[in-house]
């Protein structure tokens, strides 16, 4: 990521906008992006100091590119990169030794007299002889382990310029998301993908259903006592995750800086930003797939499938059912396909499940963990080896409905 | 009392006070029950979690009303331990110091301002052997840090734990840094009875003081030799830490445990080929300036900060204002008048405050003396210290790193060639100096470039109290 010194953003229409080069006058810029790719594929061994250098000879011609583009191109590309860090003991070392032989001549003067006998160039000579250098080598390994000097052991940066280029533009997105105190995301789609990267970023959510969408609010355990950017950095780490999911737009609120007032951020999925975060495919497993596939579009005993289009929740849990059935008089019973989990997370699911204990959940557990169950469920279940039984599941959809006519509905709540 | 205290409404289940995630987390309570016992200001709800939750450094004043009223609410949080000295090695404080040590231990919450020099940590080393418990260090760089890492092992004979500097080593006496305290409080703030904030005007800040605010630390001590902050946010240490219990200003101990100081201003010239670019470059700035104003009359220089970021015409511009500064800082003249100090003080060790790193290092290669960077690991840091003060090194250069706090060997001299216009600087570059060894006098020249910017910054530098009494010298 970039840091707050090299992030680049104006106001237009009283909007704030980060840099993007995505504008017809930024067409150059794709070919300095490869060009860049290249001074550091090629730069195995050289200085991170040459390296830079190079990168700004690229802007040259570019008179109104800003320096702090320039600087960010650099991070990101230092980012993909692996540097030696050079043995600062030796160097250190080397220093040591030389200010010491230097200490008996101090001070080195320009042109010596009756009481001050060392000449500067003179001693220089002398010292960096008896390390077996010349002065103007001395001169460079002196500091030499500072980090401009270190070399560059390893690129595995960017595929392509563009790639390059889309890194940047989202980049200069996450910085504006430094200052966020709150997000707010208001989702159709990809719930699951959604709040998934949020707690991986380690947020704190707050779900609303709407009828046609649902509002996350993400901020972190301090933001209810205090407004606080604290958190903004998971926000920002969180981007990447939200570009690659469909159906969504945000709205962040940023803190007042010395140059603004406090403003919105707003973002969505047209933005056209893309983030190298791959989503995950469609289902999570083939079980999935091949179920859906066989039930059909149209209704099964007056049972509709429908994927993943509730969430549950229960404070910081949410419980994301992989399909759920509608009736067509409205009745809604949720199927949750239990496949080849590791035994933590069976548990942890199992926990989950626990929480949501008075929702109609069917489970589709697979054959191979009946053993491995170890506390008694919660929710009625079927078993299937390789794919699920359409007839197994049609049978217990038939006793949840006796079930809602005996409790009119009760223990449904979303 | 004789009044019986109110029944909370309705406590379900067992009720847990715990720490998490940098708040304290109640749960259990009823909304009347929290407003009835606490008022309303303290906790928060949170229907995130179904809970009630809490600043910190709001403990002690939870703790105090539960101790009357706990409700079978059980206090999970402090994980603090009785700490056992294995020997303590302190000098005899001085009367100032004990007055310090007095002061603060009515309140044990304070900040006490001393001027550098006057043995700050001595009264917070005193402080930790008194109290015996679990204590958090928080000082602004990585070398303070393992200075004080050092100071607590030699004076107390503890080996503390270092949190910071690609190292988590938590122990119950730990020594870290202001931003490694505020990334990590949220694990941390409920480990310490006592938390020391070294150099504490860097505390506020709306993330940094995260670290006195999710700490639930009943003790805090503040040591600053300047509490004054330009943004005046120096109140904000009221809450964070406590009030100022102590206060000793550097003119009184003038002559006392301080030295006495003369202060020159040695002005130096630009040379010929700076002289003309830096003419060239102010043209630049000022012509820029001049026709921006005459189409927008509020045109300041922070419009240009600003469009810095988009527009390269004003990027160009920043540049050549850098540029200037940088032709200031790093005058060739003022290499010259430190050879002819260097003459002049043969044989007394000196230390030069450099305006810049790489100013420094130009320094350093000039004359071959040691350089104290960021950069230095401990070894050789602590190699040029102890060599300036055994005399194996005849001088040492420095940047910001010595600016504040980090103990210094003796001098008599030092050299001031170019800095920040604060006095909270120049106060701290005193400190440095002025340490009482007999009947000498400290001397402390500054070098300022003649006709350029660094004049000015001279002048507002000597604005602090510190620096009245100034003669100018021409070397």
């Amino acid at each position: 990521m970039l840091t707050r010194e090299l992030a680049i953003a104006t106001f237009e229409n009283g909007e704030l906008v980060p840099d993007r080069l995505t504008r017809k006058s930024d067409a150059a810029y794709l070919g300095y992006a490869e060009t860049m790719l290249e001074i550091y594929r090629a730069g195995v061994g050289q200085t991170r100091r040459s390296l830079h250098a190079a990168v700004h000879r690229v802007f040259q011609e570019q008179i109104d590119c800003p320096g702090r583009r320039i600087l960010a191109f650099c991070k990101l590309l230092d980012d993909a990169s692996e540097y030696s860090k050079g043995d600062r003991r030796k160097v250190a070392q080397l220093r040591q030794s030389v200010f010491r032989s230097a200490a008996k001549q101090h001070p080195l003067v320009v042109e010596r007299d009756s009481l001050f006998e060392s000449q500067e160039s003179e001693v220089k000579r002398r010292i960096a002889e008896e390390h077996g250098m010349d002065w103007p080598e001395l001169h460079d390994k002196l500091f030499s382990d500072l980090i401009e000097y270190h070399e560059l052991k390893s690129f595995k940066g960017f595929v392509d310029g563009v790639a390059l280029l889309s890194r940047y533009n989202v980049a200069q997105t996450q910085v504006v998301m430094f200052d966020a105190v709150r997000m707010t995301v208001t989702a159709t789609g990809d719930f699951k993908q959604i709040l998934r990267y949020a707690k991986l970023a380690r947020l704190m959510h707050r779900i609303t259903k709407r009828p046609d969408h649902y509002r996350f609010e993400f901020d972190g355990p301090a933001s209810v006592l205090r407004s606080t950017h604290r958190y903004g950095i998971a926000m920002a780490r969180f981007l990447p995750g939200l570009l690659s999911c469909r159906g969504w737009s945000i709205v962040a609120m940023l803190r007042a800086t010395p140059y603004r007032p406090p403003i919105q951020f707003r973002l969505d999925d047209a933005c056209g930003l893309v983030s190298g975060v791959v989503a995950a495919s469609e289902f999570d497993s083939s079980v999935e797939e091949a179920f859906s596939k066989e039930w059909g579009e149209q209704p099964r005993d007056g049972w509709r499938l429908e994927r993943e289009t509730e969430i549950l929740h229960r404070g910081q849990t949410a419980f994301f059912p992989d399909f759920v059935f509608v009736h067509l008089d409205g009745k809604r019973v949720m199927l949750e396909i239990v496949g080849f989990w590791t035994p933590e997370y069976l548990s942890y699911k199992a926990n989950v499940l626990k929480q949501f204990r008075d929702q109609p959940v069917l489970l589709a557990i697979a054959q191979s963990l009946k053993e491995k169950m170890v506390s008694p469920l919660d929710h009625p279940a079927i078993y299937f080896k390789d794919t699920i039984k359409i007839e197994a599941v049609l049978e217990m959809l038939r006793s949840f409905r006796e079930s809602f006519d005996q409790t009119l509905g009760n223990g449904r709540k979303t | 009392m004789n009044e019986q205290p109110p029944k909370p409404t309705k406590i379900l289940n067992q009720a847990y006070l715990d720490f998490s995630e940098g708040t304290l987390v109640l749960d259990q309570w009823s909304s009347q029950a929290i407003t009835r016992i606490f008022g309303d200001s303290i906790w928060k709800w949170d229907e995130r979690t179904h809970s009630w939750r809490a600043n910190p450094i709001h403990y002690p004043a939870i703790r105090s009303i539960l101790d009357v009223n706990a409700y079978g609410t059980l206090d999970r949080v402090p994980q603090w331990q009785p700490v056992v000295w294995s020997q303590i090695q302190l000098p005899t404080l001085r009367a100032e110091q004990i007055a310090a040590v007095n002061a603060w231990s009515v309140t044990r919450q304070g900040v006490v301002v001393m001027p550098t020099g006057t043995g700050k940590t001595e009264v917070a080393l005193r402080i930790m052997a008194d109290q015996g418990c679990s204590t958090l260090v928080v000082s602004p760089i990585r070398d303070l840090m393992y200075q004080w890492q050092r100071r607590i092992l030699n004076g107390l004979g503890y080996d503390a734990g270092i949190i910071g500097d690609n190292t988590y080593n938590v122990k119950p006496i730990s020594v870290t840094t202001f931003d490694s305290a505020c990334i990590h409080m949220p694990t941390l703030g409920n480990r310490f009875k006592l938390i020391i904030f070294d150099e504490c005007h860097h505390l506020p800040g709306p993330i940094r003081s995260d670290s006195a605010r999710m700490c639930i630390a009943p003790m805090r001590l503040g040591l600053t030799a300047t509490l004054e902050r330009g943004d005046g946010q120096h109140s904000k240490l009221d809450q964070l830490i406590g009030p100022l219990v102590y206060r000793l200003d550097i003119s009184q101990v003038r002559g006392g445990s301080l030295a006495e100081f003369d202060i020159f201003r040695v002005p130096v010239f630009l040379n010929d080929r700076e002289r003309v670019r830096y003419d060239q470059l102010s043209e630049v700035v000022s012509s820029y300036v001049y026709e921006r104003r005459q189409d927008d009359a509020n045109f300041t220089w922070q419009t240009l900060c600003a469009e810095t970021q988009r527009s390269g015409q004003a990027g160009i511009i920043m540049r050549a204002y850098r540029e200037k500064k940088s032709i200031e800082d790093r005058a060739e003249e003022k290499l010259r008048v430190l050879e002819d100090l260097f003459r002049l003080h043969h044989g007394t060790p000196m230390i030069i405050f450099a305006g810049s790193n790489a100013m420094a290092r130009d320094v350093s290669r000039r004359f071959l003396i040691p350089c104290l960077l960021n950069h230095c690991g401990k070894a050789e840091r602590i190699d040029y210290l102890d060599g300036l003060r055994d005399g194996v090194y005849p001088a040492i250069v420095a940047n910001q790193v010595l600016d504040e706090g980090v103990d210094l060997p003796e001098v008599k001299v030092a050299v001031v060639i170019g800095g920040l216009a604060s006095t909270r600087q120049a106060k701290q570059r005193l400190g440095r100096i002025l340490r009482r060894r007999g009947e000498e006098r400290a001397i402390l020249y500054e070098v300022v470039a003649k006709d350029t910017n660094d004049t000015g910054r001279s002048r507002k530098r000597r604005k602090s109290d510190a620096y009245a009494g100034t003669r100018n010298r021409n070397v």
